[in-house]
């Protein structure tokens, strides 16, 4: 293929990688933004989401789309809940320590994953997608009768992996939404400004806590069953997402959605993209580098606000 | 009536008050006098069970408020503005009023009343509470607690750093809650602002509470002022 036809499906991969790895690192960025608190695990509510989707498409039966549904609303809803239940019983009584969170949530990060090998086995679990048409895409050539288009062998997507971009949009587009307009993004950006005054003022922030630290893992169960019919579920699936949206945060700027979005599509489309050309290696190495960078020159993170 | 009898508090493994206790009934401001770093702060923390007492009680109204859980002490009439206004920076005007507005679950005709105290506010609805000026922001930390059309109202030095006809407005709402029936526990150094509003001054000395007395008791006995403040 040449250069150019070969650089739009390099694009396109590396779109449905930014999709997805935009909701995982917004999941981690509300929990960093309102808690203060690092969660190591976040990558193994990502596995959960995707072992459950197989788990449940598969008890499903009927048609995959059917059970495709069914593990959207529900792989998410169970991953929450375990998610709220972890804050509840582990976070809350270490009174969000930060760095006693960092080491309970790497010990949760080894229960779950754990447990997944467990109870569902070290298998990779494919899961069909509810649709999956291919389309192929034109290229245009230079001719001596100027432009004509064709049809490169090869260059094409699904309607699968389209869908898969637009559904990210549309969650992100309806979080920014839910944090900015509804009364319990209020009452969730006042608990991040200030937990004692937000409590002053009748603001149950246990209860926020949990509620925040469950939607963060539902946003990362929710890219996850989003990516299964793509890319297989496995007990060990969670460790690459998990550093991607660690860097996707730090170049964003933790805790500023918009940041962290536009640091997932620059790191989701440059990932993908290098990958096709080089190698995953090379794109993970040259990723690190820019973490070092932003770090070095600015600290707070793209569109983070400097502290004082 | 509020009443917090001897409590004992402290952050983590540091003691600050040693058993300290008060009382304020509707209508009544009641003062609290101290040099910097006597535990006045503190106090009221604790009232707002924002710090676990090691013993004591406090009550409202004959119901116990220290067993309660820290959230639910605004909605039983409450109100706290603190040292430092803590307003919630990012969000604007409006939104920290509502968030006062929603303890109670009050609506529109509260925040009239609350704006028709503090009309400056209605102009900057829109404006992010961080970029206000000093004395807009304390407006907003009184308006946003007047916003739970509270029983009891917890002030801490609600004219620090603010230009007289600042404090004159300030003072002027106090006075206008104390005569709606409102009970007001404030922190105040300006001694002639005491003077004025008070009814009563509680003294808080090293965390504890050697004397309480009345605001015409004191007009007559100025050398108490010089031995808890170390002024005339
Ligand atoms: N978060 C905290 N952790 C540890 N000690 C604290 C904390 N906050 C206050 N203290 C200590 O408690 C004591 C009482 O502080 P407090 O703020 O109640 O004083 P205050 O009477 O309000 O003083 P000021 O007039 O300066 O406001 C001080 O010695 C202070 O250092
Ligand atoms: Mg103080």
């Amino acid at each position: 293929m040449e250069f150019g036809p070969h650089f739009l499906l390099a694009s396109l991969e590396g779109a449905v990688n930014a999709a997805v790895l935009a909701l995982m690192a917004v999941g981690l960025s509300i929990v960093f933004g309102i808690m203060r608190v690092v969660n190591v695990a976040h990558g193994e509510f990502f596995m959960l989401g995707a072992v459950l989707a197989w788990w449940i498409s598969s008890l499903v039966g009927a048609h995959p789309a059917y059970g495709f549904v069914v593990a959207l609303i529900a792989a998410p809803l169970i991953v929450g809940a375990i998610a709220a239940l972890a804050d509840h019983f582990v976070l809350r009584r270490i009174n969000y320590d930060p760095e006693r969170t960092i080491v309970a949530t790497i010990g949760l990060l080894y229960v779950l994953q754990q447990t997944t090998l467990m109870t569902f086995g070290p298998e990779a679990r494919p899961v069909e997608a509810p649709f999956n048409k291919r389309i192929a895409l034109p290229w245009f050539e230079k001719t001596a009768e100027g432009f004509s288009m064709y049809w490169p062998w090869g260059l094409g997507t699904t309607t699968y992996k389209l869908a898969v971009i637009a559904a990210a949009a549309v969650i992100l587009i309806g979080l920014w939404i839910f944090m900015t307009r509804s009364r319990i993004g209020l009452i969730m950006r006042a608990t991040q400004l200030d937990s004692e005054m937000a409590l002053a003022y009748g603001i149950p922030v246990d209860r926020v806590y949990a509620l925040v630290f469950g939607m963060g893992a539902a946003i990362a169960a929710l890219a996850a069953v989003l990516v299964v019919p793509i890319q297989q579920a496995h007990y060990l699936m969670g460790h690459d997402p998990l550093l991607l949206s660690f860097i996707v945060v730090i170049i964003g700027g933790l805790g500023s959605i918009p940041g962290t979005i536009v640091a997932a599509i620059l790191i989701g489309m440059s990932d993908g993209i290098i990958s096709v050309f080089f190698s995953p290696t090379v794109a993970k190495i040259l990723a690190t580098l820019l973490v070092a960078f932003v770090l070095i020159f600015r600290p707070q993170g793209l569109f983070g606000k400097r502290v004082a | 009536m509020l009443e917090v009898s001897n409590i004992e508090t402290g952050y983590g493994d540091v003691q600050v008050l040693y058993g300290v206790s008060l009382s304020v009934k509707p209508g009544e401001v009641l003062c609290l006098l101290g040099r910097n770093g006597a535990g006045k702060t503190t106090l009221l923390k604790s009232i707002m069970g924002l710090l676990p007492l090691k013993s004591g009680s406090i009550s409202f109204n004959g119901k116990a408020l220290h067993t309660e859980p820290a959230h639910l002490i605004a909605k039983h009439g409450i109100a706290y503005v603190p040292q430092g206004r803590r307003l919630f920076s990012e969000l604007t005007v409006a939104q920290n009023i509502e968030i006062g507005l929603m303890v109670q679950g009050r609506g529109h005709q509260t925040r009239e009343r609350v704006l028709e105290l503090f009309p400056r506010l209605r102009e900057r609805m829109k404006q992010r509470a961080e970029t206000l000026s000093g004395g807009e922001q304390q407006m907003l930390a009184m308006a946003r607690a007047l916003s739970t059309e509270p029983r009891v109202l917890l002030l801490d030095e609600p004219t620090e750093g603010l230009q007289p006809s600042m404090v004159a407005l300030i003072d002027e709402v106090t006075l206008k809650m104390k005569n709606e029936g409102v009970a007001i526990v404030l922190v105040e150094h300006q001694l002639d602002t005491v003077l004025t509003i008070a009814d009563r001054v509680a003294f808080i000395e090293n965390g504890r509470n050697p004397e309480t007395v009345t605001t015409s008791d004191l007009a007559l006995t100025p050398n108490k002022v010089m031995q808890y403040l170390g002024v005339s």
